[in-house]
């Protein structure tokens, strides 16, 4: 593939916005006048917000109305501050410390409440409206203290004029929506992408999905206090409204107009929406909000991803980054050593069982797995097979008995502490992150055990031989820059088992790896495990229909029919009894 | 004895506000946040029909055939592309919101309208003075729940409806128009907001921003109760209780967040809310 032969026009006019922007901060009160000064700073400080508002929407899948919660408290925290205590330098610091601080906290116990181990998208939506409401509320309730309805003001702010307002805002957004650029194009951005692609695979990938976005949650809270700070020092007013619900929907139609999903957006969509509503609702108050409107709803339904997807289409792309600009990233695989497999046993089940309701899936089932089995797992539809791998795999399903990894019992362990014990689990159905690239996914799977930057983009890609075995095997390894979602069932299936192999797992859990595939590439995975569990010493359970490449790869086979184990022995014993025929052919109904 | 009738009546009152909302999530699984925007269409019915010299009664058919109607174009245009696109449809039926508050205010101003009361007076409830109204709201709240209950368990529609609830693309495969079911569904919520946008008339005044007030509790109560009117009516009944408790003995403003607050923690300890599911 030719690398960037280009000039990206990209890059180029990314560096001439930013150079623009300084120009801007630095001349633009030389020539603006008061009015646009004024409603530009507070455009600023309102774009700083949609940048918050796209990190947890566009980028992070979390749809939510709450920025505005965490900006009026920032707000008020100032303002209470420099009314009741004064505006001596010192309390300007303690109210600046305070207005990212208390925000920030509240922001762990929302994120807390709104993200906790198996709470549905919406609910995080639901805390997020519910939240400025709240908040709302209590400012006006809360009498002398926060002004009650007609709120704070008259209290002294920061000593700067108009145009060191204007300048200031102008930094602190530069700084702010420079930050969030970086940010989304690191490999901890991909963490957010990942996690609104498919959760579950994070959370099986080792990823703790919940305190991600928890963190994420807390630190905008933080920078929407900052913005909070700005607006009650530039503004000198703080009212009730600049902390309720409305003003959250706000955000997020500015956010959407701008487009979802890219830093620049949000900020000019907020910027010129406020600007021209400044200058236009003085003629035509409600005509211009119901064009707002009217252009919001549109753009929901035709633009999901807003004016600058219009524009990031029309712009050339950038080959292999997807639009992200800068050079083409040949991701380079370099191997690093496999784990030490620890003394057996690996795995060991316990007089399990698990029932709904009153119907028994599994009962009394006893199983031990040592390193190096390759264990099928086989037995009708309705077996409980599915069942019994997800009991294995994570710790909160409510079970009798006991499951334990290597020692450890895993019970109410979620299944990314489970995948930390060195569990790794292929899906039925290939589970893999669609926006992704074959690289990135890749990386997902080692984001777990190496921390990835918050600035920096790897070039690399570090995998077990294993993984990199793989990937040679099916040919994923001359696609690392291509989109997953251009990739074929196949392939799919064999990158989520190489992701899955590069979490260096010592247990691997496989649901029908070769539901789909062709004869080739059933006989490639086949290869593979018999090589991973054989020579590398990897334990694996293999849910699987096809009896005869059951019989090729198994080192043992277990029968499972109406959730109990009927037959637990090596190839020969299973193949050749009564029973198995017997249950295949539908007679052992006991 | 007047605390209890309170919290019968607002109970009454919140079930009747969120009925129409629960029709369209139960069946069609969106979360119509035009819900406010219906209410105040229903509302400035009423201060259309009344000004026209009519009797004020009359607004209820009214409201519910402008509501329904409304409703049809708005399933079709807005609602139908974004099924697939639950979070996306929020949004754009609260953009929709706002353009329908926007033309109501271009029409007939920002000022607060007054409507006549339908029913004035109080009534004596057990040795007590009852303002007749509110009374009227539990006969209200009744017709509409049992209104449901007929429609869902004794007609076509409403077996077809319930297909829908259950397994979509198994009522599909039987050959069920999913989409008219969806379209029919959606007209009826919203005719029925309208209407009860015309109900809260006497209760409240009317301006362009009436029915926001009523969203996020009516919202909040909906996810609770899930797909269920019974259980719209024990959430109804539990946190309407509650707020009118909350109101009357520690201080009206918190009485104002208490549905949403204790709504939310329910969903946070279980997820389905008062639905048997």
């Amino acid at each position: 593939m030719p690398e960037s032969r280009l000039p990206n026009i990209r890059v180029w006019l990314l560096g001439a916005l930013v150079v623009a922007s300084l120009l801007m901060i630095a001349f633009g009160p030389v020539f603006l006048d008061r009015f646009a000064l004024n409603v530009l700073s507070r455009s600023m400080i309102y774009a700083m917000l949609a940048v918050t508002v796209d990190l947890l929407w566009g980028y992070a899948g979390v749809l939510t109305f709450g920025q505005a919660a965490f900006f009026g408290i920032g707000a008020y925290a100032t303002a209470m501050v420099l009314t009741h205590l004064g505006s001596s330098p010192e309390l300007l610091l303690l109210a600046f410390v305070l207005a990212i601080l208390v925000p920030l906290v509240l922001g762990v116990v929302v994120g807390w409440l709104s993200f906790g181990y198996g709470t549905t998208p919406l609910y995080a939506t639901v805390i997020s409206l519910v939240l400025p409401i709240v908040v709302t509320q209590v400012a006006f309730s809360g009498g002398q203290w926060t002004g009650s309805s007609s709120g704070l003001v008259g209290y002294a702010t920061l000593p700067l004029s108009l145009a060191g307002y204007f300048r200031l805002t102008g930094i602190c957004l530069l700084a702010v929506a420079a930050a969030a650029w970086i940010f989304v194009r690191s490999d901890a951005g991909k963490v957010l992408v990942a996690i609104r692609d498919n959760e579950a695979r994070c959370a099986y990938l080792g990823l703790n999905a919940s305190r991600i976005k928890i963190a994420l949650t807390a630190v905008l809270a933080g920078v929407t206090g900052l913005a909070g700070f700005l607006f009650a020092n530039a503004s000198g007013v703080v009212a009730p409204e600049n902390t309720g619900f409305v003003f959250g929907t706000e955000l997020v139609i500015w956010t959407a107009l701008g487009g979802r999903g890219t830093i620049l957006g949000p900020v000019l969509g907020t910027i010129g929406i406020d600007y021209l509503s400044a200058s236009l609702s003085g003629q035509l108050p409600f005509l211009w909000k119901l064009v707002v409107g009217a252009l919001f709803v549109a753009m929901i339904i035709l633009l999901p991803n807003g004016l600058a997807g219009l524009v990031g289409k029309i712009l050339p792309r950038s080959k292999g980054s997807r639009g992200e600009g800068g050079p083409l990233r040949q991701a380079q695989v370099m191997q690093v050593p496999q784990d030490v497999v620890d003394k057996p046993p690996l795995l060991t089940i316990h007089d399990l069982g698990k029932s709904y309701g009153s119907l028994n899936v599994l009962q009394g089932i006893n199983l031990t797995v040592q390193p190096g089995e390759l264990v099928s797992l086989v037995g009708p539809n309705g077996a409980g097979k599915t069942t019994l791998m997800r009991c294995l795999s994570d710790g909160t399903e409510s079970i009798s008995g006991s499951v334990s990894v290597r020692g450890a019992n895993i019970a109410g362990l979620a299944p990314d502490a489970i995948v930390a014990l060195g569990v790794g689990r292929k899906f039925q159905v290939a589970s893999v992150f669609d926006s992704l690239t074959v690289a990135e996914c890749l990386r997902m799977a080692r984001a777990a055990r190496y921390r990835p930057s918050l600035v920096h983009s790897s070039q690399e890609l570090d995998l077990p031989s294993a993984a990199v075995e793989i990937l040679k095997l099916t040919a994923l390894d001359g696609m690392l820059d291509r989109p997953v979602s251009a990739l074929s069932h196949g392939l799919k299936q064999s990158l989520e088992l190489t992701m899955v192999v590069a979490l260096e797992p010592q247990l691997i859990l496989l649901d029908e790896p070769t539901a789909g595939l062709t004869k080739t590439e059933r006989m490639t995975i086949g290869t593979i495990l018999k090589k991973l569990t054989g020579e590398l010493g990897l334990a694996a359970i293999l849910v699987e229909h096809d009896l005869d490449f059951v019989r090729e790869i198994s080192s043992r086979i277990v029968v499972l029919h109406q959730g109990q184990l009927v037959l637990d022995g090596t190839v020969q014993d299973v193949v050749n009894s009564e029973l198995v025929k017997a249950i295949y052919s539908g007679g052992a109904h006991d | 004895m007047t605390i209890l009738l309170d919290v019968i009546t607002t109970a009454a009152i919140l079930f009747v506000v969120a009925a129409g909302l629960l029709a369209i999530f139960g069946v069609l699984k969106i979360i119509n946040f035009a819900h406010g925007a219906w209410l105040t269409v229903g509302g400035y019915c009423a201060v259309a029909t009344t000004g026209m010299g009519l009797n004020p009664w009359l607004a209820l058919p009214v409201a519910f055939a402008v509501g329904s109607a409304l409703g049809g174009i708005t399933e079709v245009l807005v609602v139908r592309p974004l099924y697939r696109r639950p979070l996306d449809a929020i949004l754009a039926t609260w953009g929709l919101g706002i353009v329908v508050g926007q033309l109501i205010t271009l029409w007939f101003g920002r000022d607060v309208q007054f409507t006549p009361n339908l029913l004035s007076g109080t009534i004596n409830v057990f040795g007590l003075d009852y303002s007749f109204y509110r009374l009227f709201m539990v006969l209200a709240a009744l017709v509409v729940g049992l209104g449901f209950a007929v429609l869902l368990e004794g007609t076509r529609l409403g077996l077809s409806a319930r297909a829908v609830i259950m397994n979509e693309t198994l009522a599909r495969a039987l050959g069920i128009d999913t989409a008219k079911v969806r379209l029919t569904t959606f007209m009826i919520g919203t005719g029925l907001t309208a209407l009860a946008g015309v109900l809260l008339t006497p209760l409240t005044s009317v301006d362009p921003d009436m029915g926001l007030a009523w969203l996020i509790g009516a919202f909040m109560l909906v996810m609770v109760a899930g797909s269920s009117f019974g259980a719209l009516a024990v959430a109804c009944l539990v946190f309407g209780g509650a707020q009118t408790l909350v109101s009357t003995f520690v201080s009206p403003v918190l009485g104002g967040i208490t549905v949403a607050v204790l709504c939310a923690l329910v969903l946070r300890i279980s997820p389905k809310g008062f639905a048997r599911a």
